[in-house]
């Protein structure tokens, strides 16, 4: 029952269903390749591609899929060692690899614009946002240096800079990341060209400042009628955002179809399984949740030779002769290179038998909100402020900043109490504080049942056992220097807990918990993958016996595969060991996930706490309402009809919050009585606000309905 | 900004203070005293008695420090008995000369290490990288001595182009005079100094080009010079001001064995025969007035740094 | 075809897959820096340099006997070449070639013992500062600024001024004076280490401040030290050279290569070219050793950071 797909070879009709006129951009055949001290990473094979005029084509795929190699050998800007070694960049008709320098390069100046993730390095920092955004008009057209200033500053504008007239002429340090992206933007769309190529342009962003930017991008596409190849690790920013979608994998293109159509039945079996990893697809209407479809292992290795379809050897249905036979692209608007594509029947069955067989009843959220025992973890009226000095030389306090304002909250033993919010918010203070790395200005925190204060050295030392700490980057966190069987027994050797033989078993045991082989003991941190580095954390985590694990950020520096195995391993481990979580992040769908219930944090202060699905789906804070709309949807039809609150402007500095209400100098329905602090009020759903968007809903608060 | 420069400036004041504890310090540890080091081996112990009383070494210390630094206010640095010279005067005679050898040597040096630098950057591991980066190491291994005399060898004597003395002028003037005399001591004392420099700039450079800031500038199709020179070289030549400021204590030691082999008429000149004398005045007094020098000179990099880098120059002052 | 059978072997979520930690042999970081390290070829060479120098100076009086105290007159200025005398004689009958090998001892230790002093009392000075912070920090970084602002060849011949030197005395003065920059780069490794996650990590696991020196800093400084190390090495024989040139080195019959070289200057315009360049080319081929050593152990180090 394999569909009837074409293996054979087509190299010559790619784009042979045309119809829509010319192509502005084709890729035919391109090939990429890095040479690394260490051998040759082939990083693009075979890639065909096309973009027609005015039309958004989003490219996705996972860390090192070839998608930013991709954008970057059309742009002709690869990294040292980087050459295209083959195939064809044909723009506008002509092949940019046959054409002489200079003409390349004015193509890429004037036809061609770029956006690039890390809006903060991407600006020259002693050069006038101005003379950097004009450039191109002087270099490429020969404007003069007053037309250019005044048409730096219309760009400016037409990107939505406050201010244009006086930014044109500031330094970028003085610019937000949001305003540092526009400012990028406009210097792109500056000699309005035909090609704008925006390579991961929010990711480095807060979603609220993510969702204005990626606005701006239509808008402006409608505007100047030129096409935008937009290039994301995330489904859900393709999805709102593309007409076409490429979905990349080891250096190749593995599908190519329509946004909806792609979405709603994708054939290949890597993007099936990849949005089976999504968070949001295991996170049930009624609250329920499923167990996440992981990818196992990792992506192949690209600079040794590879056979056959390169997601084989991760592929729940790869067959033998997928290992050994080359797939191209199959021809037509939707085309796929899997042998064993998802047919409406097999996508029904195999992927709900996948997704259904191992999730297991959902015993951790319900015990932990049923038995009314004590609370773990306990922080009433938590402040923390840091003095904030100028230049760093003279060590005088210019002010107090209000990381933390009087943060509420407990998290019951087998809890997960998800902490949400964007940066700057204070979340991760409010973990270091939980865990003792910092000691706060004002408020109580009650480990177990015990006042912190009250201890101590000694017995705050002990006390750490109850509470660990997982990093974002467990590679930082690691010592470089010390082998896996001394990371993972130092916590053992800290507390002096057992003897080196009992150390030693324990530290198997941890491995075995995390599903890592017991050879990686003599091993070094830098010798793991990111996927392993969590699981590495998670079990030094664990090596106390810990009853409460604060992660932080735990699984933002992954790939959505990966990111899946992690998540399913936390969860494992918690229904195993009665562990608690407090997991803090920015991404609402993964702490929605994972999370019994949730707080939403704003510039310090707790807005709204109360269960994951209510939050997430009635939230009662137009702030969380707000977060909850900016969040990208992997769903095109959800994405389309979506009502929304829509915040506006930028976040205020934590050195001088607005008095009252934090969120109301934002806020599309303040008043007055908002400069007055709202309590967080309520049973359940709790909110501090004057007029929360609906009233608290008994049935929903209640657990399993 | 103008925080930033008073901060500055009082780090700059505090140093210079500990110099002089560091100056007083020594002056009371040197063999026999203070008197018997400034007077010599000669002086009747009534008369070191007298000296002592006279300078007012036979009082409590912080007073002695107190009287020290009040002599120094007064530019007043002691007197050479060996010379039959006023310290100050000794000095004042030789710190231009000494200074425009070392200005003169910084801003050739400077010259050849900015293009050597660039130009290792932009062929990073290839054969000009190399090439220069061995010559560094090389001109940095050899003692400075050892380059000058090479020097002399080339260029006065296999080639009898220039002379192999400094210029033998009593003031600034004179010695600016006989240009071609001034060649073989700047440049050997350049040498060491491009050495530095250039490596300097090529990792700085280095850094720059790896920026995204410069994939920024490519990606509007700009020409490669135009990367370079117009956005990757001003961020890339910040850094190097400074080190213009922290290299001065070895540019001023390569001074004294220069101003010694080509027997220029400088401050290094004349501390290394007072140093052959044991004439302890002009020792300290000389040490003294050379870490002023290189803690102003410091200041001044660091000032100029912070005037010309808009980070530093429009920090704190919000617009 | 699409059967999922192939599911139901992986325990998926929990299996690590082929990571990159689970095929490759296992390696020590010692083993890894030691191959960084023979990689480099110019670290190489400057290893093989030193040994070299280092063998002949100190194996090769052994087997080649002079006589450098007694001077002979009757031999002064011979020619390289002439009976028994390979290098020649120098300005007072000295075998040269002999007295470029206890040159070459006097420079060598000189510089391995000053170099080494510096760092440690460096070492001490700039983790003590690091550590302690606030007022203490302040006042002993004010103190190394202070003295670094006086150039060192200055200070060195003030000193030397004021004591006679020895060769011992030799190498506490550049010891003794030659430690601020380290103290500056080991504080700055102390400040930058002690804010890293890892040390985070220990102390959310109840860790105390010594562990936290014992077992994530000093093994993470070490590397940075040695390295700067060998570069103290470099400029220690250097300076000595340099306070030979002024006049103030050890005096004879005690030799090193930096007195030879100067003692060669004067006869530069004389012929008697084999009393100045041997010594020359010995400083500048032992500067160049340890530099390459230094290059490579830093390669070495730093190779053990490195993530894939």
């Amino acid at each position: 029952m394999s569909a009837p797909i074409d293996t054979a070879p087509h190299d010559d009709d790619v784009s042979g269903d045309g119809g829509e006129g010319r192509p502005l951009l084709r890729l035919r055949h391109l090939s990429t390749d890095i040479a690394l001290r260490r051998g040759t990473v082939h990083a693009l094979d075979d890639v065909n591609l096309e973009v027609r005029p005015g039309e958004t084509l989003g490219i996705v795929g996972e860390s090192g899929s070839g998608k930013t190699m991709t954008a970057l050998s059309v742009m002709g800007l690869l990294p040292s060692g980087g050459s295209v070694v083959g195939g064809q960049i044909l723009f506008e008709g002509r092949d940019l690899r046959s054409l002489p320098p200079d003409e390349v390069r004015r193509i890429r100046g004037v036809r061609m614009g770029m956006v690039f993730q890390d809006p903060l390095t991407s600006l020259n920092p002693t050069m006038r946002i101005g003379t950097q955004v004009a450039e191109p008009l002087r270099v490429h057209e020969g404007v003069g240096k007053a037309e250019a200033r005044e048409r730096a500053i219309e760009m400016l504008r037409r990107v939505g800079m406050p201010r244009a007239d006086k930014i044109v002429d500031d330094y970028p340090h003085r610019l937000s990341g949001g305003m540092r992206q526009r400012a990028v933007i406009a210097m792109a769309l500056i000699c309005s060209p035909r090609l704008l190529i925006a390579d991961e342009p929010t990711t480095a962003l807060d979603v609220t400042t993510q969702r204005q930017i990626l606005e701006l991008i239509d808008d402006l596409r409608e505007e100047f009628g030129m096409a935008v190849i937009l290039v994301t690790h995330d489904l859900g920013v393709i999805a709102g955002r593309a007409e076409r979608v490429a979905v990349m994998y080891a250096g190749r293109v593995v599908e190519t179809a329509p946004t909806a159509r792609l979405f709603r039945s994708p054939r290949h079996r890597y993007t099936e399984a990849l949005m089976e990893s999504l968070p949001e697809s295991a996170t049930r209407e009624s609250g329920a949740r499923e167990r996440l479809y992981s990818i196992p292992g990792l992506p192949p290795d690209l600079s040794r030779p590879l056979n056959g379809c390169r997601f084989a050897p991760r592929c729940r249905f790869a067959a033998p002769e997928c290992r050994t036979t080359e797939v191209t692209l199959s021809a037509g608007e939707h085309g796929y290179a899997c042998l064993h594509p998802v047919t409406a029947t097999t996508a029904a069955a195999s992927v709900r038998t996948v997704a259904a067989r191992p999730s297991a009843p959902e015993a951790a959220s319900e015990t932990g909100s049923e038995t009314d025992s004590e609370a773990i973890l306990s922080v009433r009226d938590l402040v923390k402020d840091y003095g904030a000095t100028t230049g760093g030389l003279l060590r005088r306090t210019s002010g107090r900043v209000s990381a933390v304002a009087g943060v509420s909250f407990e998290v019951r033993p087998g809890e997960t109490f998800g902490l949400v919010g964007e940066s700057g918010c204070g979340k991760s203070t409010v973990g270091r504080l939980a865990v003792g790395l910092e000691s706060p200005t004002g408020g109580r925190i009650v480990l177990d049942g015990t006042d912190i204060a009250t201890l101590d050295r000694r017995e705050r030392r002990r006390m750490r056992r109850q509470v660990q700490l997982m990093f974002q980057d467990s590679y930082a966190a690691m010592n470089p220097r010390m082998r896996v069987d001394a990371i993972l027994a130092e916590p053992l050797e800290i507390q002096q807990v057992g003897d080196a033989s009992a150390r030693r078993a324990r530290v198997t045991a941890l491995l075995d918990q995390v599903g890592l082989s017991r050879r990686v003991l003599e091993r070094y941190p830098h010798e793991f993958s990111g996927g392993q580095l969590q699981r590495l954390g998670l079990a030094r985590a664990l090596a106390l016996r810990p009853r409460l694990i604060v992660g932080d950020e735990p699984v933002s520096a992954l790939d959505v595969s990966i990111q899946a195995q992690v998540l399913n391993l936390m969860r494992d481990l918690q229904r195993e060991l009665g562990l608690a979580y407090v997991f803090i992040s920015h991404d609402l769908s993964v702490v929605d996930y994972m999370s019994d219930r949730i707080g939403v944090m704003y510039l310090g202060k707790l807005v709204e706490v109360g269960p994951a699905h209510d939050v997430v789906r009635a939230a009662r804070h137009p702030y969380t309402q707000a977060l909850i709309d900016a969040v990208p949807s992997a769903d095109p039809g959800l994405a389309a009809s979506r009502e929304s609150v829509t915040i506006r402007g930028e976040l205020p500095s934590a050195l001088n919050p607005p008095t009252g209400c934090r969120f109301r100098t934002r806020c599309p329905i303040a008043e007055g009585i908002c400069e007055t602090e709202p309590p967080l009020a309520g049973d359940l759903h709790q909110v501090a606000c004057h007029f929360p968007l609906r009233p608290e809903s008994r049935t929903a608060a209640a657990p399993t309905g | 900004m103008a925080r930033y420069l008073i901060v500055r400036l009082g780090q700059a004041l505090v140093i210079v203070v500990l110099v002089t504890i560091i100056t007083f310090v020594i002056l009371h540890l040197l063999p026999g005293g203070a008197a018997r080091a400034t007077l010599g081996k000669e002086a009747t112990l009534e008369q070191l008695a007298a000296f002592d009383h006279e300078m007012g070494y036979d009082r409590p210390w912080i007073q002695q420090y107190v009287m020290y630094v009040r002599r120094l206010l007064h530019g007043d640095l002691g007197y050479s008995f060996q010379l039959n010279q006023s310290v100050t005067e000794a000095i004042g005679q030789r710190l231009p000369k000494t200074m425009a050898l070392s200005l003169l040597s910084t801003l050739l040096a400077v010259v050849a290490a900015v293009p050597l630098g660039v130009v290792q950057a932009t062929r990073r591991n290839r054969w000009p990288d190399y090439t220069i980066t061995s010559l560094s190491l090389l001109a940095y291994a050899t003692p400075i001595f050892f380059l000058g005399l090479m020097m002399i060898i080339l260029f006065s004597q296999v080639w009898p182009i220039l002379p192999p003395e400094a210029p033998q002028g009593f003031t600034l003037g004179e010695v600016l005079a006989d240009p071609a005399g001034l060649v073989l001591p700047t440049v050997t004392l350049a040498v060491v100094t491009v050495a530095v420099y250039s490596r300097y700039v090529r990792s700085s450079m280095v850094d720059n080009l790896n920026e995204n800031y410069v994939r920024t500038a490519r990606s509007k199709g700009l020409s490669e010079r135009r990367v370079v020179v117009l956005h990757t070289l001003r961020n890339g030549l910040f850094p190097v001001i400074t080190l213009l400021g922290m290299y001065l204590p070895a540019l001023f030691s390569g001074a004294l064995v220069v101003e010694s082999l080509f027997n220029f008429p400088g401050m290094g000149q004349l501390f290394w025969q007072a140093a052959l004398k044991r004439d302890f005045p002009i020792l300290l007094g000389v040490t003294l007035i050379i870490s002023v020098a290189t803690v102003l000179g410091a200041l001044l990099a660091d000032i100029l740094y912070a005037a010309v880098d808009p980070r530093v120059r429009l920090r704190g002052s919000a617009s | 075809m699409t059967t999922p059978a192939e599911t139901t072997g992986m325990s998926e979520g929990t299996s690590p897959g082929p990571g990159d930690a689970d095929d490759t042999p296992v390696r020590g970081l010692w083993r890894q820096g030691v191959e960084v390290f023979c990689e480099n070829r110019l670290a190489l060479v400057g290893l093989a340099m030193f040994v070299l120098l280092a063998a002949v100076c100190f194996l090769g009086p052994l087997f080649y006997h002079t006589d450098q105290v007694h001077t002979d007159l009757a031999a002064v200025h011979l020619p390289p070449g002439t009976d028994g005398h390979p290098l020649g004689t120098d300005g007072v009958g000295y075998d040269q070639l002999g007295r470029l090998m206890l040159g070459g001892q006097t420079s060598i230790i000189v510089g391995l013992a000053a170099g080494i002093l510096a760092t440690v009392v460096g070492t001490v000075w700039g983790a003590v500062a690091g550590f302690a912070g606030g007022w203490v920090d302040a006042a002993m970084m004010r103190l190394v600024d202070a003295m670094m602002s006086i150039p060192s060849l200055f200070l060195f011949m003030l000193l030397a001024a004021i004591v006679t030197p020895s060769v011992s005395m030799l190498i506490l003065i550049i010891g003794a004076f030659a430690w601020l920059g380290p103290a500056r780069l080991v504080r700055g490794e102390a400040l930058s280490l002690r804010s890293r996650e890892y040390i985070q990590a220990m102390r959310s696991m109840g860790g105390t401040g010594g562990r936290a020196v014992r077992r994530h800093i000093i093994p993470n400084a070490i590397g940075t030290v040695i390295v700067n190390a060998t570069f103290q090495v470099a400029d220690a024989i250097l300076y000595v050279a340099y306070l030979s040139f002024l006049g103030l080195g050890v005096p004879p019959p005690a030799a090193n290569w930096g007195g030879m070289l100067s003692d060669g200057l004067a006869d530069t315009f004389s012929g008697h070219w084999w009393l100045l360049y041997p010594p020359g080319i010995a400083i500048i081929l032992i500067v160049l050793a340890f530099n390459f050593i230094g290059d490579g152990l830093r390669d070495a180090f730093e190779v053990r950071l490195r993530r894939r």
